[in-house]
């Protein structure tokens, strides 16, 4: 049973919060600044040996054979695997839709260029990759898809020949009478869209040490793993093996964002550990490796959207039409992607009306997986452009467009067209603030002035939702199973008030540590340098999932006050029977439990209390078990599975944010310059407001690079071309803007202290801004950008055609 | 294989010789043999920037020389910033201004800002923005990273540092 937890900082037992709430210096710091973090490739075990993988160099061809003899023989080569140590040991990998997996590594043949085929163990990473040149694979090319148009002819050739096509889902939905809606409104637009792969390119790759253990047939792997129990399950499953006999340790990690990717590596490292005897067995993927064969591609996707408008400027209609091109399987989560948007289908917009037409279809590219966003932040896109192209077209300011169809804030909690449910906000507030901050007025005179100069100057006005707190039933209409995405911690204090929090999930950047530090350390009244955060394995922590799609702060949140409630608890029965008074005569105020209503009366502090329950037992209520610690898991309340038509209460809380962008469009060259970025947010009560605020600037610098920089391109044979940083373009400090910003809060009823999920933040927002920037800006041409990311290339490509006659 | 070539350095004031590979690089030295495993491996092509070290004071990407290159080189990491359990003032201006989140690049960018402060104790934004131009970071969007180095400017200046958040270090 949800115990209760306290719904604001209020409600927390001391008379004003120190922690929570300010933008308090994190904990994890000091050792990250000093280099003194263990990252995984700075752990090593005796006899370790170190991987290195042999991708396939052809998109799609069959494997007629694998000589590995001359690589065995080379001296500090202790084992090698392929596909047939796979099958042997390992099963084909869950994917979502279900049917479309293989084995971590080749067996009949190869699906995309990168795809595992072999792997090394060597006693170093030179020689392991020495012998890798050694390996004589005998390919039969097969014919190559990479266009997902392509992929959908009926005689095109098959990914999977086990299934009839390569349409791996299918599925209309329609909410309310998209239709009627439709056939009556007063005005239809309709524009196509494309968005090219993007993807997550945390600076540390994945690493992964397994060692299999052949007398006690268990497994345990260290590694960079941004859900290390989830991990665990997934091996267990992978390698036949009881779940209590897998551990997975979560290392501190250099960033994630989704896109960690990882499964085959932990699979491969297991197979070869377990071919060498169980020597421990290291691999730490290289940035080639991750960029053409990792967890860091993202919706590959085609768009057809169209929008239902009234005289009156009232949307009552949005239908958007995806293709999204998976690649060669559906491992690694990456359709989820195709099914959150749903999770906030209609943005900001009472849009009562929709229709989304989703096909995923499987190609010889690299399987996509998660980013950061996990899905909307091209739907975002798609809408957003819509919005504008109504607005202009009925001669209406974009940003009054947007007023007109925002959700009232007295009409919270709001259930959209997709059956998710918004929890609170005040849309309207957050535009007026956006456009009083950024002086719109001023700025649209100033464009009006630059484009009497010839220039290209546009504004982009957005608001977005960022949906928080996951919930599995959110994409349990593309095949994931389950309610509820549980979050436990244990919290345990010592007889000197010293308090450890134990959690399941390792160090990846987002200062969560920190935030259970701050929660504790006010809710008994300590210093937070008294909190000490300890990340257990798999087979040690509580029931945990970690962080993903914007939740960990409030599952985190609604786990530690859950089990310092069940300390206070005890603590006040102990009190209760010293002070010779009944328990709810007892507080707990400031650190201290004393009686109600008396001043300067007795009191116990935490340390005295916590000692009395661990070393005076003959003190403690009849029955009370001794020890002052709890564990408790914590859970979205009120989620069940999706109705018929696919709508669902999925996640929890809905932030939101508000962003206007200036750019200039250089007509000679493309280039996009940002000129002014202003952002208005809400995403609730601010647990650590400095926390928050470094996750929108770094959202930003992602929707910038997803916007005008960052792309997968592979060509038509299915060769990736942008395998370096040197073609993958991530934003340095040249090109991320610097942001106003103002928050509003809204606190939400449904979480503790009223937090609202906010990981993902901007790049749910960013790249739509930018695009109806360009889009702007590109008006007085009659010519509109379509496709991102906006490149220079692909804006003077549109200008030159726009320039013609 | 090739036969090994002996290679002697200074590493943060102290004397090390190894005897390696030539094709080692020399960031696998440092981290594999040395065991300084604070610098950090991003993209071991040199465009990242989180391997960035100091060599005979002058920043390099040490995943793409090669250790013996290094030989009796004056090379300084991050481990060498702090001392007797002290942050230096850089340090502590990254961990005051937030200039990191998972904390993987900062080491590179560290010495690269100690670099740049080096030679201009007072840089305006497109100086630090010059010096930094090389090094990615996926999580906070710069923005922090520059209010860390005008901040690490100014304590190396012995400037008050501005007014930071809570639990300033």
């Amino acid at each position: 049973m949800t115990p209760d937890l306290p719904k604001s900082l209020s409600d927390l037992p001391v008379t004003a919060p120190k922690w929570v709430g300010k933008p308090v210096n994190r904990i994890e710091d000091p050792m990250l600044v000093t280099g003194r973090v263990e990252f995984i490739d700075n752990l090593t075990m005796p006899g370790m040996l170190h991987c290195a993988i042999l991708h396939s160099p052809y998109p799609h061809a069959k494997i007629n054979g694998i000589d590995v003899t001359a690589a065995e023989s080379l001296p500090g080569v202790v084992a090698i695997v392929t596909g047939e140590d796979a099958e042997r040991w390992s099963r084909v990998g869950y994917t979502s839709p279900e049917g479309w997996g293989t084995h971590c590594m080749a067996t009949d043949k190869v699906r995309f260029a990168g795809e595992p085929v072999a792997a090394v163990a060597a006693v170093s990473r030179y020689v392991a990759e020495d012998a890798l040149e050694l390996i004589d694979v005998d390919y039969e090319p097969l014919p190559v898809i990479v266009d997902a148009h392509a992929a959908l002819e009926p005689d095109s050739p098959r990914i999977f020949e086990e299934h009839d096509s390569n349409v791996m889902y299918q599925r209309d939905f329609k909410w309310g009478d998209v239709d009627g809606a439709f056939a009556a409104a007063d005005h239809t637009y309709t524009e196509r869209f494309r968005w090219h792969r993007v993807g997550a390119n945390p600076i540390e790759t994945f690493g992964v040490i397994s060692q299999w253990n052949p007398i006690s047939e268990t497994l345990t792997c260290h590694g960079s793993f941004q859900t290390p129990a989830f991990m665990a399950l997934g091996r267990a499953a992978m390698h036949r093996l009881p779940t209590n006999k897998v551990r997975a340790i979560g290392q501190p990690h250099g960033g994630s964002f989704g896109g960690k990717g990882g499964g085959r590596g932990i699979d491969i490292t297991a197979l070869l550990s377990r071919k060498a005897g169980g020597q421990p067995v290291k691999w730490i993927e290289d940035r080639l490796e991750y960029l053409s064969a990792g967890g860091g591609q993202a919706w590959d996707r085609f768009y057809e959207a169209s929008l239902a408008v009234n005289d009156d400027g009232t949307v009552t209609g949005l239908r958007v039409k995806l293709l999204d091109d998976l690649g060669a399987t559906g491992e690694g989560f990456g359709a989820t992607g195709a099914a959150k948007p749903m999770a906030s289908f209609t943005g900001c917009y009472a849009i009562p009306n929709a229709e989304y037409d989703l096909t995923i279809v499987a190609t010889n590219k690299l399987p996509a997986s998660p980013y950061r966003g996990m899905g909307p932040p091209p739907h975002n896109f798609v809408l957003e452009q819509m919005m504008d192209i109504a607005a202009r077209d009925l001669g209406v300011d974009p940003a009054e467009f947007r007023c007109r169809n925002f959700i009232p804030s007295d009409q919270f909690p709001y259930t959209i067209a997709s059956g998710n449910e918004y929890d609170s906000g005040d849309y309207d507030a957050a535009m007026k603030k956006l456009l009083e901050m950024a002086d719109y007025d001023a700025l649209r005179a100033e464009q009006e002035q630059a484009r009497s100069e010839g220039r290209l100057r546009g504004i982009g006005i957005v608001s977005t939702i960022e949906p928080g707190v996951f919930d599995w039933n959110a994409y349990a209409v593309i095949g994931q199973k389950g309610v509820g995405v549980p979050e436990g911690v244990s919290v345990s204090i010592g007889n000197t008030g010293k308090i450890i929090v134990r959690v399941g999930f390792p160090l990846e950047g987002q200062g969560q540590y920190t935030v259970a530090a701050q929660l504790l350390a006010d809710y008994f009244a300590v210093d937070i340098g008294d909190v000490e955060v300890v990340a257990q394995d798999s087979l040690s922590a509580p029931t945990n999932f970690g962080p993903g799609g914007s939740r960990l702060a409030v599952a985190l949140t609604g786990a530690v006050l859950g089990a310092a409630g069940k300390i206070r608890d005890k603590f006040v029965r102990v009190a209760a029977k010293l002070f010779e008074v009944q328990p709810e005569d007892i507080e707990l105020m400031d650190g201290k439990l004393r009686v109600r209503g008396v001043a300067g009366g007795a009191q116990l502090t935490v340390g005295q209390a916590a000692g009395i329950l661990i070393h005076r037992t003959d003190l403690l209520p009849d029955g009370m078990e001794p020890g002052a610690e709890a564990t408790f898991v914590w859970s979205s309340p009120d989620r069940v599975p999706p109705d018929d038509d696919g709508r669902v209460k999925s996640y929890l809380t809905a932030a939101y944010a508000c962003h206007l962008v200036v750019v200039d469009v250089d007509p000679e060259t493309g280039k996009t310059e940002i000129l002014k970025y202003v952002i208005v947010d809400d995403c609730g009560t601010r647990l650590n407001p400095a926390n928050v605020e470094g996750m929108i600037d770094g959202a930003v610098a992602q929707g910038v690079g997803a916007a005008l920089l960052e792309e997968y391109v592979y060509d038509e044979d299915g060769q990736l071309l942008t395998g370096t940083f040197m073609d993958y373009l991530l934003p340095t400090i040249h090109e991320v803007p610097a942001t106003e910003k103002a928050a509003l809060v809204t606190p939400s009823p449904f979480t503790p202290l009223g937090a609202k999920g906010a990981g993902e933040s901007a790049i749910h927002t960013t790249p739509a801004a930018i695009m109806c920037a360009i889009n702007d800006a590109l008006l007085p041409l009659a010519t509109r950008a379509t496709e991102v990311p906006a490149t220079p290339n692909r804006l003077w490509t549109l200008l030159q055609a726009a320039k013609q006659p | 294989m090739t036969a090994k070539r002996d290679v002697s350095l200074t590493v943060n004031g102290v004397a090390y010789s190894a005897s390696v590979e030539p094709r080692m690089t020399l960031v696998d030295l440092l981290r594999g043999e040395l065991g300084l495993t604070g610098t950090h491996v991003g993209c071991e092509h040199g465009v990242c920037g989180a391997c960035t070290i100091l060599l005979n004071g002058q920043a390099v990407r040490s995943c793409i020389m090669l250790a013996v290159q290094a030989d009796g080189a004056e090379l300084m990491t991050v481990e060498g910033l702090s001392e007797d359990g002290q942050l230096h003032p850089i340090q502590q201006a990254f961990v005051g201004q937030r200039g990191l989140q998972c904390g993987f690049c900062t080491p590179g960018f560290l010495m690269s800002v100690y670099e740049l402060l080096q030679h201009n104790p007072a840089p305006g934004d497109d100086e630090i923005k010059e010096a930094l131009g090389g090094e990615l970071c996926r999580c906070t969007g710069y923005q922090s990273i520059l209010r860390s180095v005008r901040d690490a400017a100014a304590r190396l200046r012995g400037e008050v540092p501005a007014a930071a958040t809570e639990g300033e270090a």
